[in-house]
């Protein structure tokens, strides 16, 4: 999942990176910098990409849902952990035990949020403002990457309470 | 209760929540919701707000930096130019006296050029350096807490996740930040090299010298570090002169360091796959620390907490310099405990409004970017404070023999220069404010 975000990701990165060199050569040419060859890269319609605003805001959002699950897995979270380490290894476990089943639950909350918002771009119809991208494309693939953090946050959690897991 | 009293309430709540060990950005979305539930009395307000603002927070193309410049220097990690830039350093600095200590915070200045994370420097210079200061007699002690200061270089040197973070939390430009914040990382850099000679010359039994190298010897290992350096000019330039956005500079900046990791033949499949996922991993630490932070900071200006505070500070006729002295204080107590970037996500919105509103015959930018230099700095020295120095902990665990003590010991003295780097900031504003 985590590789599958990090693939978006680089897209994102080339993407920008085309569109940066397609705006920078454009604005070359139209300035007549490039001579004949400028003509012929404007007839091919060389430019910015369309929309890269767009597609960086929701592919970004796909790719941070799809970190959530290693993040969970990996329990890479920041915490203050200086008044807690002195109480010994039972408490600690108890209550690392007891914050993952809070973040399972609130994980499982912001998904089921995810969803309903979901419908309701659904429901509207709503668009980007310039490649008419539909906004709930973007949510559905979230949707399934927070399903995915859920399951896994479910599972960390079960793992702790069962003391199979004690880091 | 009053609005405004739940809003006062929550800090405690807060605080110890997270002083029992919950993840922060837990804490912080926790105490966001159920603000929000008793401000509002019913669970509407916040179920309308789950089902479109954490997608939203994720989706921002502001923020879409912070994974960019991860990337960009996870690349870097593995690209090999940490030693490249570790051997120019050598070459140039390595006869003086504690010359091997100060090649090691200047090549932590130069992977800072390129790296956003000062844990990532600490780490990663760390495993280049650590071997040769040891090689060259330099004691346990002196050795890690060198290499765990020069790490904060990292976030200092632009390009920089932390200025980021800040710039967006005060609508502030990136660019006039990451300029800003160059002088007073080159002192920073500087100072850690005077306090290393001031440590060798007290203990001269701890350091040791590297042999003079002709002039004709160091130009080679200062070539090699040219992409290094075109990456960073490229990339902050870039931002600066607006050939391209904060976050167009950063896809630029992972894609140049992906490129030259590639070509230099380091970043084959498995480093690459480390590197996503370690940006995976940290993304999705810092974007749920926003997350929360977003929900808490929402709750606290519905209970009108900031302003009201504000205008109490104003009220109170204290000096705006006191104020100032006494957040920056907070701040390094508070650094000895938590971790910079939610320390920022989780006091800046309820100080910016404070130090806004105070008159130090300065622009509200110019303010702006003062204080966040400042900020960044104290935040920083947190990295490397006893007892929960993150630098510390990392830079301690690469040398089995030295004991944590000795690294404690040693770090007060880069400690001691970051204090002083601090008040010569606060006093001269001009410093900071030299390029803007």
């Amino acid at each position: 999942m985590a590789l599958l975000g990090g693939g978006v990701l680089c897209l994102l990165i080339c993407t920008v990176c085309v569109s940066i060199i397609g705006r920078e050569i454009n604005g070359l040419a139209f300035a007549g910098q490039l001579g004949s060859v400028g003509d012929w890269l404007l007839a091919r319609g060389v430019g910015p990409v369309n929309g890269d605003f767009e597609l960086i805001e929701a592919g970004i959002a796909i790719a941070i849902f799809a970190f959530l699950p290693l993040t969970q897995l990996t329990n890479a979270h920041a915490k203050v952990d200086v008044f807690t380490s002195g109480l010994g290894a039972k408490p600690n476990s108890v209550i690392a035990g007891f914050w993952s089943v809070v973040m399972a639950i609130i994980i499982v909350l912001i998904t089921w949020r995810l969803f309903v918002g979901m419908q309701d771009k659904l429901r509207y119809g709503e668009t980007t403002f310039l490649i008419q991208f539909p906004i709930w494309w973007a949510y559905a693939a979230s949707f399934v990457a927070a399903l995915c953090a859920s399951v896994v946050s479910i599972y960390c959690a079960a793992l702790r309470l069962t003391g199979h897991r004690t880091i | 209760m009053s609005d405004l009293a739940l809003g006062f309430m929550s800090f405690p709540v807060l605080l110890l929540l997270i002083f029992l060990r919950a993840p922060i950005g837990l804490a912080m979305l926790l105490c966001g919701i159920g603000g929000l539930w008793l401000a509002t009395d019913g669970t509407t307000v916040f179920m309308a707000r789950l089902k479109f603002e954490v997608f939203t927070t994720f989706s921002s193309y502001t923020l879409s930096i912070i994974p960019m410049f991860l990337l960009m220097g996870h690349f870097a990690t593995h690209s090999g130019m940490s030693q490249s830039i570790f051997k120019a350093a050598q070459s140039w600095l390595g006869q003086r006296i504690g010359g091997m200590a100060r090649a090691s915070v200047g090549a932590c200045a130069g992977f800072g050029a390129i790296c956003g994370s000062s844990l990532a420097t600490a780490a990663t210079m760390g495993k280049v350096a650590l071997p040769e200061l040891r090689k060259y007699g330099y004691s346990g002690g002196f050795s890690t807490a060198t290499l765990a200061a020069g790490g904060t270089l990292g976030i200092l040197i632009p390009p920089s996740v932390i200025l980021v973070i800040y710039a967006i939390l005060t609508e502030q430009n990136i660019a006039k930040l990451f300029v800003a914040a160059f002088i007073p990382g080159l002192l920073a850099a500087l100072g850690y090299m005077l306090t290393i000679a001031i440590y060798a010359r007290i203990y001269p039994d701890q350091a040791g010298t590297h042999p003079r190298l002709p002039y004709g010897e160091r130009v080679k290992p200062l070539i090699a570090i040219w992409p290094a350096l075109f990456i960073f000019a490229l990339v902050v330039g870039g931002i600066y002169k607006g050939w391209f956005t904060p976050t167009e500079g950063a896809a630029v900046g992972a894609m140049g360091t992906g490129l030259i990791a590639f070509f230099s033949r380091s970043l084959n499949w498995t480093a690459f796959r480390d590197s996503i996922l370690q940006t995976a991993t940290g993304t999705g630490m810092i974007f749920f620390i926003i997350l929360g932070a977003g929900f808490y900071n929402g709750f606290l200006a519905l209970t009108q907490v900031p302003q009201e505070l504000s205008s109490w500070v104003t009220m109170q006729g204290f000096s705006p310099w006191t104020v100032m002295v006494l957040i920056l204080v907070f701040y390094l107590i508070l650094g000895c405990l938590m971790d910079s970037l939610s320390m920022i996500l989780l006091t800046i919105p309820i100080f910016w409004p404070v130090v806004s509103a105070l008159d130090f015959g300065m622009t509200t930018e110019e303010v702006a970017i003062w204080f966040g230099i400042l900020v960044l700095i104290v935040v920083e020295v947190g990295l490397i404070t006893p007892p929960v120095g993150m630098n510390l902990f990392i830079i301690n665990s690469m040398d089995k023999e030295t004991p944590m003590t000795a690294t404690y010991k040693a770090v007060l003295f880069f400690v001691g220069s970051d204090v002083l780097r601090v008040i010569l900031l606060l006093m001269f504003p001009a410093i900071t404010l030299v390029f803007i």
